[in-house]
């Protein structure tokens, strides 16, 4: 401050702060510069123009296809033909010349009517608005003869020139013909040729899109690049699906083409991401899939903040595997996003999402991970004890204990429940005790207290059951080989079996392992005849076995023990322990005192029977078993409808930091160890957590996390998910009734599941018969009758068609859901009785003999083994149009199918031409015609 | 261990009063506090301090949260300023004393010079370099674009912007009505009124501490110990649930504080007097209205009448003056009273009246 050279008045020296001052403005100047830069640099934008590299170069190797394809000779002689041909116009010179210039003439008088006309129909239009306002206004001084009159020239004279008009353009017509005579062959050659060079000239000037030239950079400039970019942000607006902004729901903005520039072009899959193509475009994206993009966008699906295209991380990408985990880490400096409700889900977890439209439906098409899940979900009942929308119709998973007593042993129930998997490793039952949160000696006790009040409980309420089959002992070797081949491993693992247990991984029944320890042989033998003498409700179906068969099956079944086991005893009842869990329950609502009271006045039969229903009810027993007492009630978990919208936050991890604090993490642990939550907590013996442990492996927990994950609560428009048509919903009701029963453990049917056939792999048309189109093939009457009555078909197979307890109503559903699902009429005309054109029967004798087909239809022809169902019975059977499309080519119905192809892959070129001309669609009518004939005999 | 230490004295239980005596210190010893030295061996000593906070891993998450950095540079611009004032002040105190006089009264400080371009031109200085920090900060730290706000979901915890932190600390104390409104309202209400009310002659144009020891204790104790400490808490401290975490604790979204507040009246007569809370609202709330109009009426009283400062004041502010000061102080001490009533009797409200949405 006191520096010399500063001047009175002033507190600082002037050229000091000047120089501060430029030095501020500098800086000032940079950092404006910085924030356009800033603002500019935005990685989809380098996105953008590796894409404009990479379109090049495929059009540079199309454009190299485009041009190998032009067949040079042809395009030299076309342009030697060219010169030629404009050598011939060219001697029309003088003659082209004269009729131009005649031609010019018109135009302009065209023209200059054009405008004479115009300037005319402008004066007539306000000249008559006024006229006839005045008219109507009754203005005397404005209606005069004299305005009508001009009105009336006006008119005239615009009506002459629309005239004239007429007349130049016939005029017009005349020159050009001519012209265009003078130059045909020109104009004719030209053509030819662009018809070649088309394609190539197309591709070219895609190309031109693609350069990076000085107008390309003008449009892309910082700061003027708001006027006409063309590296900008493209988004798709989808009205059928919505985001819930929570105080309305706005049309869903999916702005992830702006960087996944190809996702619907076919033709990039080798290109890395986010330039590739999208993995299924037949399927998703494609805009001739069921999904366009256009419609459907990208979010609904994958989830993630769809409209954010800040960088990487903002679209809420989620790595599939710790690997992409790690790369993302270092190339995009990737972490958890935060704050957001639905992530991005990940590879492996896309299907979930079909689940948010697609409803109604039990299997989707093409969902394979997630159609695992919700099979996995219905083998182990989750659905049971958690309601999910759409699975009320469920059957309860396990069997019914409503005669439990006339089946197997107390002892060994109490055992069984106390941990299943001691029994049977394979089971599906889930093992309730002896976990990490009630393994401990008090905790132990009182669960043994409610093991034993159970069992009480349920034999006291067991209705007593007579087998009303006796077992007098078998084959247990000829057992086992029954049971490999009738069908029972359509739904059953078996102990001895376990190749093609694993092959088929059946689960609509349990595996079957020491039912010699388990169930009373009399019982057995009842069971594999009839199964619903002891269950009305069971699935399970009688195989039409004889009486040797059933006891040759019960004697290999009786001799699986489990011998360990059979010596188990279970601890007598604790009347203390009794006490104490049922303390815990009078106290709920009560104090200690009256509760202890209320424990006096009972008897110790009465408390044990109290125990026993209540740890039913705690446990949820009923939601998997029928059990007395417990009609109608609800499950005991969660509801998981909208399990894939809870919040994160809202799952307790209690003390495991180790797992991602995840929806799908959360899910998957839990699938895996529910006990895991009460590590390490401090929990009272009734606030245990009670959900069971399934020993689900990692890969099956994954599965049906994912079919969890889909359960969201998004309200999707109508317009944006799929309604089932009316015939649709049949299809799928009859689906339900179909999976139900397990016939899908056999058939396959429509190409989804027919677990069986893993059996067959050697010959798939040893396996039971893959039902496809099978509303259109068989006839509705035959199929209800069938269902009730079954009478085999196939006498090769050894697998047997197995008879249902099916109630009208199901085989209703049955019978109707195929036939919609073929979109078929529920009848078609019968089929009169055969007419023939003079000599046609005689000529398909002849083809029929020359084709063979006796060869292996020989049922009712000859007594040779058939190897194909017997025609006889196929007009009863079969549907005719069907017949005629099995005909032309069956391979396109059932690939692999020993029906030979005799049309050819095309089913238009006949093996045997000899007959009706070779023309396949009179033969394969013919052949119909006789089958049809056969079976009317 | 020490961070055990730091995390349990940090709970405004502890740390309140801790801050009100330090705060005692610095004004009782305002001239050691201001020294040249002090100041040099705070900064040198607060060097390795801060490393030592900051290679926590929770302390850092919290301090580098984007909203908590700017608030942590200013933190450091209140003790600067705070410490210069008081280092102004000393020396002019110790000057004056002597019989100096400030030093801004000095010939030199007292020549005029021209406001443009002296002051006009560095302010524009001033005004490019702040432009300049602002963008370069909002390019290098992005404001946070978080997802649509979601009623059902809101963000645990809930934080008010930084400055309203204070008053948010404020909400655990008190009813909204109190928290929210009122004693917002007087802050400002207070702020206006402070020239009216401070008659003061002295200490216009100088740093001085003896010349308005109260008006700068009162209003520094208003400013530091019940702003900005509140702040620190608010910000730093408390997390999800709005419960307390200490600067080395993991904001775990499960922690539990035991907390059962009582009302003043359910303390008089069920724990006092054994029987039922009486019918009648006023005669159930009677003890804590006493004590309010007691605590706002009588006090302000009692001091002129009473005390020799209490006089002192009287006379020099004339009884309007002295009332509204009065009222305020008493209002400002409200806070500090009513969080050591809570920590050390759980206690809810004075008066509990929620039947008519007047709760003290």
């Amino acid at each position: 401050m006191s520096e010399s050279n500063k001047e009175p008045g002033m507190a600082y020296s002037m050229p000091k702060l000047h120089k501060i001052m430029a030095i501020l403005s500098f800086i000032f100047l940079v950092t404006t510069l910085w924030v356009f830069l800033d603002d500019y640099m935005r990685p989809w934008k380098a996105y953008q123009v590796e894409a404009l590299k990479i379109k090049r170069r495929h059009l540079d190797e199309q454009i190299k296809a485009a041009a190998k394809e032009i067949d040079s000779t042809k395009l030299a002689e076309l342009n030697a033909k060219l010169k030629k041909v404009e050598e011939i116009v060219q001697s029309r010179k003088s003659d082209i010349e004269s009729a131009e210039k005649d031609l010019k003439v018109i135009v302009t008088k065209f023209k200059d009517q054009t405008i004479t006309n115009g300037i005319l129909n402008g004066q007539v239009g306000a000249i008559n608005f006024k006229y006839e306002t005045s008219l109507s206004h009754k203005d005397p001084k404005a209606v005069t003869d004299k305005a009508f009159n001009k009105l009336q020239e006006l008119k005239a004279r615009f009506v002459k020139g629309k005239d004239s008009l007429k007349a130049l353009q016939a005029e017009e017509k005349v020159i050009v013909t001519k012209i265009t005579e003078y130059k045909k062959e020109v104009t004719r050659t030209e053509k030819e040729i662009k018809e070649i060079t088309n394609k190539l000239n197309l591709l070219e000037l895609a190309k031109k899109t693609t350069t990076i030239d000085p107008v390309f950079a003008l449009r892309n400039l910082p700061f003027i690049d708001f006027l006409d970019p063309t590296i900008k942000i493209h988004q798709i607006v989808v009205n059928n699906v919505t985001d819930d902004r929570y105080f309305r729901h706005v049309p869903k903005v999916d702005r992830c083409i702006t960087c996944h520039t190809f996702i619907d072009q076919p033709g990039y899959e080798k290109e890395v991401n986010p330039h590739k193509t999208h993995p299924r475009i037949d399927q998703m994206v494609g805009l001739e899939s069921p999904h366009p993009m256009k419609q459907v966008g990208c979010t609904s699906c994958h989830g993630g903040e769809g409209h954010r295209v800040h960088d990487f991380r903002s679209a809420a990408h989620m790595p599939d595997t710790d690997k992409q985990k790690a790369e993302w880490i270092t190339k995009y400096n990737w972490h958890e996003p935060h704050k957001i409700q639905q992530p991005m889900l990940t590879k492996s977890q896309s299907e979930a999402s079909c689940v948010k439209c697609h409803s109604g439906v039990e299997l989707i098409p093409g969902a394979t991970v997630l159609n695992e899940g919700r099979m996995a979900i219905e083998k182990y009942g989750c659905n049971g004890c958690h309601k999910i929308d759409g699975w009320e119709h469920k059957r309860k998973t396990g069997p019914s204990l409503l005669k439990i007593a006339g089946k197997v042993d107390k002892e060994w129930f109490k055992s069984w429940v106390w941990e299943p998997k001691a029994f049977n490793k394979h089971t599906k039952m889930p093992a309730f005790f002896m976990q990490s949160n009630n393994s401990k000696p008090e905790f132990a006790k009182l669960n043994m207290a409610e093991v034993n009040a159970i069992a009480e409980y349920v034999w006291d309420k067991s209705k007593p059951y007579e087998a009303n089959e006796k077992y007098t002992g078998g084959n247990a070797e000829k057992g086992k080989e029954l049971i490999s081949q009738v069908g029972c491993m359509g739904c059953h693992g078996v102990d001895g079996l376990e190749d093609n247990s694993k092959k088929v991984k059946a689960y609509a029944g349990p595996w079957l392992s020491g039912l010699g320890s388990k169930v009373k042989p009399d019982w057995l033998v009842s069971w594999l005849k009839k199964p619903w003498h002891y269950q009305e409700d069971t699935i399970m179906p009688s195989m039409r076995l004889s009486n040797q068969e059933a006891n040759d099956i019960a004697a290999y079944l009786l001799g699986l023990r489990n011998v360990q086991f059979e010596d188990l005893k279970f601890a007598k009842l604790n009347l203390a322990d009794q006490d104490r869990v049922l303390l815990d329950y009078y106290t709920a609502f009560d104090t200690v005192a009256s509760a202890k009271e209320k424990l006096a006045k009972m008897d110790s039969r009465e408390k044990t029977l109290e125990l026993g229903k209540r740890s039913i009810g705690k446990y949820g027993c009923y939601s998997c078993h029928n059990v007395e007492g417990f009609d109608g009630l609800a499950g005991i978990g969660p509801e998981l409808t909208k399990v894939g919208s809870k919040p994160a936050g809202q799952f307790g991890f209690g003390i495991h930091h180790d797992i991602p604090h995840r929806r799908d993490a959360w899910i998957t642990a839990h699938l895996q160890r529910p006990a895991m939550w009460d590590d390490g907590i401090d929990k009272v013996f009734k606030d245990l957590n009670k959900m069971p442990n399934f020993y689900m492996s990692e890969t099956e927990a994954k599965k049906i996390t994912v079919a969890l994950l889909g359960q969201v609560s998004d309200v999707i428009p109508l317009s944006g998910v799929k309604r089932l048509t009316a015939s649709e919903t049949m299809y799928h009701d009859g689906m339900k009734v179909v999976n139900k029963y397990g016939c899908t453990g056999c058939h396959q049917v429509d190409g989804l599941r027919g677990d069986v056939l893993n059996m067959y792999m050697d010959d798939i048309n040893q396996g039971p018969p893959r039902l496809v189109g099978q509303g259109h093939r068989v006839q509705t009457d035959w199929f209800y009758n069938f269902l009730g009555n079954v009478q085999p078909i196939r006498p090769w197979l050894q697998i047997r068609m197995p008879s249902f307890n099916l109630s009208t109503e199901e085989k209703n559903r049955i019978v109707g859901g195929f036939q919609h699902g073929s979109k078929q009429p529920t009848f078609t005309e019968p089929a009169e009785s055969v007419k023939w054109i003079p000599g046609e029967r005689e000529e398909t004798i002849k083809l029929w003999n020359a084709l063979n087909c006796v060869s292996c239809h020989s049922g009712g022809f000859t007594n040779d083994v058939a190897l194909a169902p017997n025609l006889h019975l196929a007009s009863k059977r079969l549907r005719p149009t069907w017949i005629k499309k099995w005909l032309t080519n069956p391979q396109a119905i059932l690939p692999g199918t020993s029906m030979p192809s005799f049309w050819g892959d095309d089913g238009k070129t006949p093996i045997e031409t000899g007959y009706f001309g070779g023309d396949a669609d009179k033969q394969v009518e013919a052949l119909t015609k006789y089958v049809i004939e056969l079976g009317q005999k | 261990m020490l961070k055990e230490l730091i995390n349990k004295i940090a709970d405004p239980l502890y740390s309140f009063p801790i801050t009100t005596f330090l705060f005692y210190l610095m004004m009782r010893y305002y001239r050691i506090f201001g020294s040249k030295k002090f100041g040099k061996w705070a900064l040198i000593l607060s060097v390795p301090v801060i490393i030592w906070f900051l290679a926590d891993p929770n302390f850092i998450l919290i301090i580098l949260f984007p909203d908590n950095v700017p608030i942590a540079i200013l933190l450091v611009m209140v003790a600067f300023f705070t410490w210069f004032s008081l280092h102004k002040a000393a020396e002019n105190d110790v000057r004056i004393e002597q019989g100096l006089g400030p030093i801004e009264a000095t010939p030199e400080n007292r020549e005029k010079v021209w406001s443009w371009p002296n002051l006009v031109y560095t302010e524009l200085f001033a005004i490019i370099a702040c432009t300049a920090f602002l963008v370069v900060w909002a390019i290098i730290f992005k404001a946070p674009l978080e997802e649509p706000a979601n009623p059902t979901w809101a963000p645990n915890p809930a934080k008010a912007p930084w400055y309203f932190l204070g008053l948010q600390e404020m909400l655990v104390y008190f009813d909204p009505w109190m928290a929210g409104v009122v004693l917002p309202g007087l802050v400002v209400a207070g702020l206006i009124a402070i020239p009216y009310i401070d008659t003061n002659p002295k200490g216009n144009g100088y740093y001085c501490f003896q010349d308005r020891k109260w008006a700068i204790i009162s209003f520094l104790y208003g400013w530091l110990v019940l702003w900005v400490y509140l702040i620190i808490v608010g910000v730093f401290f408390r997390g999800p649930n709005w419960t307390f975490y200490g600067p080395f604790e993991y904001w775990s979204l499960y922690k539990i504080v035991p907390e059962y507040n009582i009302n003043l009246s359910e303390y008089l007569w069920i724990k006092g007097l054994g029987v039922a809370m009486p019918k009648n609202l006023i005669l159930r709330e009677s003890l804590g209205i006493i004590l309010t109009i007691l605590y706002v009426g009588v006090i302000p009283v009692w001091a002129q009448k009473a005390t020799k400062m209490g006089r002192q004041f009287y006379k020099d502010l004339g009884s309007i003056r002295y009332y509204i000061f009065m009222f305020l102080f008493v209002t400002m001490m409200s806070l500090p009273i009513k969080m050591v009533l809570r920590w050390l009797f759980s206690l809810k409200y004075i008066v509990a009246l929620p039947e008519w949405e007047l709760n003290l």
